[in-house]
C-alpha cells in the first residue's frame, strides 16, 4: 500500500473541515473513516503490479567509463498500471535515469531503457524492478517488486590504448619490414638483397655474391612466434591507491598495452592474476582473440588484501612455459616483500627466462620529499626519501640478479613497459 | 520475515514504558525521599524505614489533608519549594496531624501551623554548631553541620542550633501537636546527612512515630482541580479535534513521503588503501619518535644519491672524494659541505630543519648550477 499527495491534501482538508464544520469526535473519526475509504477503495482498484510480466535485453559488458544500455521489456496481461518504475542497480552500477513512468494499459507491451555508465570495474547485477501502480482516482495505489536478473561487466578502460599506434611504428621499424643488417642474438635469416652503398660491409653475404656475380647482402629480422607470460599481483601490494586507481588497475592498463604490441609482434601472450591463489588464467589465446579474452578475464579481477604467494606464481609461470620466454611481472616494489618472498623463489625463473618486473611508483612520494616547509613535513620528506632509496636498493639487487626494473608513474608505467618490451626485442634478448 | 524482528522490538519497547511507568518515583526534585541526587533526600528515607518508620512519599495536597493509615500518631514532614495558599495551609491544620515538621517553611505556613516563629532575614553559614538548648532529640545528637534559614522562637519554644537570637531547629507545641520547623534542610540531604551528628538528629526529631507521610508541596497545587468551573479554559475544547484531524493528516503526509520506492541497494564496497599511507605513517613515528638521526640519515642519502647522479661520481666513491668533487663544481667550503653531508645527527629539530634546508638548497644548485 502507498500513499499520495493526494491523500495528504485530502486528510489537510479534513482538517480545516473538523475546525470549522465539526469540531467534535465524530467529525474527526468522519475524516479519518473518509480518507481510509477512499485509500482502500483506490487501491484496490489499482493494477497489480505483481503480474507484469519483465525481462532485459541490450548490453552485457561496457568498457569502464562508458554507457551501457539495458532495455526492460515489460507487458501486461492484467488491468490497467499507472505509476513509476525504478529499475534498480547496485550505486557503483552507475544508472542515469530517474525512475520510469509508466502507463501500461492491459494487454500492452512497453521498452524502458535504462543508461548504465559503470564507476567500478567488475559485474554489476541488477537488484530488484519496483512498480508502483496508482488507482485510478490517484490517493492510494500497490507497489510491488520483481527480480529480473542480468549483469553488465564493467571491463578495463585501457585508457593506454592511444599508446598503441606509436609503439606500433616503432615495432614495424625492428620488424621485418624494416629488414636488419646485423645479425645478432634472437634475429632470423629473412632475406638477401643487392647492396646498396652505405650498407654495413659486413652483411655481405660473399657466398651468395660469389654465385651471382654482383654483391649481395643477408638481411635478418626479429624472431617472431616468442612467449610472452605477464603475470599481474593481485595481492596486498596491488590493493594501495595510485592517484585515483588501485595499483591493480594500473597494472591491467600496461599489462592490455603490452598484451596488444606483442600480439601485434607475432608473439604469444598469456596472463595469468595471482596472489595466494590464481584469479585469472588466459593461455595463448589467438592472437585476435587476446585483448577480448585479457579484459574478460581481468573484469573481475580485485585487489585481495593477502601476502602475493610467488611461489605459487614462479611454479605457475614455469609449469606453462616451455622455450625461453619473456616474464612481466606486475607488482610492486615493496623492499620487505621483494627481499623475503619473491627473490629466494625466483632463481629458477631467472635462469630459464627473461623477467622484467614492472610497478607503479607514487608520485605522491615525490611530492612529500620535496615539500620540506616545516618539521612535519621535513619528517615525511626524510620518510619519502627513505622509502625511495629502499626501492632503489631493491631495484639494483633485482638489477643484478638480471631481471629488469619498470618503476614508473601511473601514467607512464604502460608506454615505458612497452618500451622496455621493444627495447628488449631490438636487443634480440627474448 | 521483516515482521518478526519489528514484533520483537514493539514488544521491547512496551516493555520497557511499562516497567517505567511501574517504577518511576512518586516524587522527585529536592529534598525528594526518591531522589538520590546531592539535594535529595533518599538517604534519610531509607534510615527512617530502616528503623521502623512507613515513609510515604507524595506530590499530592490530598495525601497533605488526608492522614491515612494505621495509628492515630502521624508524622507530616512538608517540604521545602512549593506555593500553597492559606487555604490549604489550613486544611493541613485541621487534619489531625499530631507532629507536623516544616522543612524551610515560608511566612503563611508559620502563620497557620507554627504562630509565633518568624521568618528572620538572617541566614547562617554553614559549619559544626552546639545545640544549645534541652531539645532532647538535639541533645543526643549533638554538635550537627547547619545552616541556611534561620527563625525567631516565640517564648516557651525549645530552639536549638542558633547564633543566639534566631535559630535553625525551633520545637513547638500548639494546639495538641508538636510542630518542629527546620531551617537547615541541607543538614538532612543525602550531601549532609552523614556529616555530623545530622543523621542523629533527624531520626529524632522526625522518626516520632510510626507513620510519615513526606509531602512536597509544588507550584501549582492551589486551584487547577477548581479552575474549570471558574473561568473560560485556557485553550478552547475545539482545538482538540483539531489538533487530532491534524495528527491524522502528518500521519497520512508521513506515510506518502515515507514510502520508498523499493528497498535501497546494497553493495560491497572495495577497501580505500593509499599506498603513500605506510610512508606517510612512518614519518609521523619518526616525528613522535624524534628520530632526528634516521630522518637525517635518510635526507643525507638522498641528497648524495642526487649528487652522484649530478656529477657522475662513481657510487663507491669515498666522502672526501665527493666532497671535493661537489665544492669544486658548487665553490662551497670543503670543511662544511663535509659536515653537511657526512655531520653528525642534528641535535634539535631546528639542526634538523635547517639541514634540510640546506641539502636541498644543495641539489638544487646542481641541478641549476
Amino acid at each position: 500500500m502507498v500513499l499520495t499527495g493526494r491523500a495528504g491534501l485530502l486528510a489537510a482538508a479534513g482538517v480545516v473541515f473538523v475546525a470549522v464544520l465539526m469540531p467534535s469526535w465524530s467529525g474527526v473519526g468522519l475524516v479519518v473513516a473518509v480518507v481510509l475509504v477512499v485509500c482502500l477503495v483506490d487501491m484496490l482498484l489499482a493494477g497489480s503490479p505483481r503480474r507484469l510480466q519483465l525481462s532485459r535485453e541490450g548490453d552485457n559488458a561496457v568498457r569502464l567509463g562508458e554507457q551501457a544500455v539495458v532495455q526492460l521489456l515489460v507487458a501486461n496481461p492484467g488491468r490497467r498500471v499507472k505509476g513509476l518504475l525504478r529499475d534498480a542497480w547496485p550505486p557503483s552500477a552507475g544508472v542515469q535515469d530517474p525512475p520510469h513512468r509508466l502507463d501500461l494499459p492491459h494487454g500492452e507491451r512497453r521498452r524502458l531503457v535504462t543508461h548504465l555508465v559503470p564507476t567500478r570495474r567488475g559485474d554489476r547485477q541488477a537488484y530488484r524492478v519496483t512498480v508502483r501502480s496508482i488507482g485510478p482516482l490517484g490517493f492510494a495505489g500497490r507497489q510491488g517488486s520483481h527480480q529480473v536478473p542480468w549483469t553488465v561487466r564493467a571491463l578495463p578502460p585501457f585508457n593506454s590504448r592511444k599508446h598503441l599506434p606509436s609503439r606500433l611504428a616503432r615495432l614495424r621499424e625492428l620488424d621485418g619490414r624494416t629488414a636488419l643488417l646485423v645479425r645478432g642474438q634472437g634475429t632470423e635469416f629473412d632475406s638477401l638483397r643487392d647492396y646498396v652503398p652505405g650498407d654495413d660491409v659486413r652483411s655481405i653475404d660473399w657466398r651468395a655474391t660469389a654465385r651471382r656475380g654482383n654483391v649481395v647482402l643477408r638481411t635478418w629480422r626479429p624472431e617472431r612466434d616468442r612467449q610472452v607470460a605477464i603475470v599481474i599481483d593481485s595481492g596486498r601490494m596491488s590493493a594501495g591507491r595510485v592517484g585515483d586507481a588501485p595499483r591493480l588497475d594500473h597494472a591491467m592498463d600496461a599489462a592490455l598495452l603490452l598484451a596488444a604490441l606483442a600480439t601485434r609482434a607475432g608473439d604469444r601472450v598469456s596472463l595469468l592474476a595471482c596472489d595466494s591463489a590464481v584469479r585469472a588464467d588466459v593461455r595463448r589465446p589467438a592472437p585476435e582473440d587476446v585483448l577480448p579474452s585479457f579484459v574478460n578475464a581481468l573484469a573481475n579481477v580485485e585487489a585481495e588484501l593477502v601476502q602475493t604467494d610467488f611461489r605459487v606464481v614462479v611454479s605457475q609461470v614455469l609449469e606453462r612455459l616451455g622455450q625461453r620466454s619473456l616474464v612481466v611481472l606486475l607488482t610492486g616494489l615493496d623492499p620487505a616483500v621483494i627481499e623475503e618472498s619473491l627473490l629466494p623463489v625466483i632463481g629458477p625463473l631467472l635462469r630459464r627466462h627473461v623477467i622484467v618486473l614492472a610497478s607503479v611508483a607514487d608520485p605522491r612520494l615525490i611530492e612529500l620529499e620535496a615539500t620540506r616547509a616545516d618539521l612535519t613535513e621535513v619528517y615525511g620528506a626524510a620518510s619519502a626519501a627513505r622509502t625511495r632509496l629502499d626501492r632503489e636498493r631493491v631495484t639494483a639487487i633485482l638489477t643484478r640478479a638480471g631481471a629488469t626494473v619498470v618503476d614508473e608513474p601511473p601514467d607512464q608505467i604502460a608506454p615505458a613497459l612497452a618500451d622496455t618490451y621493444l627495447a628488449l626485442k631490438k636487443a634480440g634478448r627474448l | 520475515m521483516l515482521r518478526l524482528p519489528l514484533l520483537v522490538t514493539g514488544v521491547v519497547v512496551l516493555a520497557a514504558v511499562f516497567v517505567m511507568i511501574a517504577t518511576t518515583a512518586t516524587t522527585s526534585g529536592p529534598f525528594s525521599p526518591d531522589s538520590t541526587e546531592p539535594s535529595g533526600a533518599r538517604a534519610l528515607a531509607t534510615l527512617l524505614k530502616n528503623h521502623g518508620v512507613d515513609v510515604t512519599g507524595t506530590e499530592l495536597l490530598d495525601d497533605a489533608v488526608d492522614p491515612v493509615g494505621r495509628g492515630d500518631r502521624k508524622t507530616l514532614l512538608i517540604g521545602p519549594n512549593g506555593s500553597l495558599d492559606r487555604y490549604d495551609w489550613q486544611r493541613i491544620a485541621d487534619a489531625g496531624w499530631s507532629h507536623i515538621v516544616l522543612v524551610r517553611p515560608g511566612t503563611r505556613a508559620l502563620e497557620v501551623l507554627a504562630p509565633g516563629v518568624h521568618d528572620s532575614t538572617s541566614f547562617l553559614s554553614s559549619e559544626s554548631r552546639e545545640p544549645d538548648c534541652d531539645l532532647p532529640a538535639a541533645v543526643k545528637a549533638g554538635t550537627v553541620t547547619v545552616g541556611g534559614s534561620t527563625y525567631s522562637a516565640p517564648p516557651g519554644a525549645q530552639a536549638c542550633y542558633g547564633d543566639g537570637i534566631n535559630h535553625t531547629v525551633i520545637r513547638l507545641e500548639t494546639a495538641g501537636r508538636i510542630v518542629d520547623v527546620v531551617g537547615t534542610s541541607r543538614s538532612f540531604t543525602n550531601e549532609q546527612l552523614a556529616d555530623d551528628g545530622n543523621a542523629a538528629l533527624a531520626l529524632n526529631l522526625i522518626g516520632t512515630h510510626a507513620d510519615l507521610t513526606w509531602y512536597l508541596p509544588q507550584f501549582e497545587s492551589g486551584g487547577v482541580d477548581n479552575g474549570d468551573e471558574d473561568g473560560p479554559p485556557l485553550v478552547p475544547p475545539e482545538v482538540r479535534y483539531v489538533a487530532w484531524a491534524l495528527a491524522f493528516a502528518v500521519l497520512v503526509v508521513a506515510l506518502w513521503r515515507g514510502r520508498r520506492l523499493g528497498p535501497v541497494v546494497p553493495e560491497r564496497l572495495p577497501v580505500i588503501v593509499h599506498a603513500a599511507e605506510t610512508t606517510e605513517g612512518r614519518a609521523r613515528l619518526y616525528r613522535r619518535s624524534r628520530a632526528r638521526d634516521r630522518a637525517a640519515s635518510a635526507l643525507r642519502e638522498s641528497a648524495l644519491g642526487k649528487l652522484h647522479k649530478a656529477h657522475g661520481i662513481p657510487r663507491k666513491a669515498d666522502p672526501s672524494a665527493v666532497v671535493a668533487t661537489v665544492a669544486a663544481r658548487t665553490g662551497r667550503d670543503p670543511a662544511m659541505l663535509y659536515e653537511l653531508l657526512y655531520g653528525l645527527p642534528p641535535v634539535d629539530d631546528s639542526a634538523l630543519m635547517y639541514l634540510s634546508h640546506e641539502l636541498d638548497v644543495l641539489t638544487q644548485e646542481v641541478r641549476h648550477p
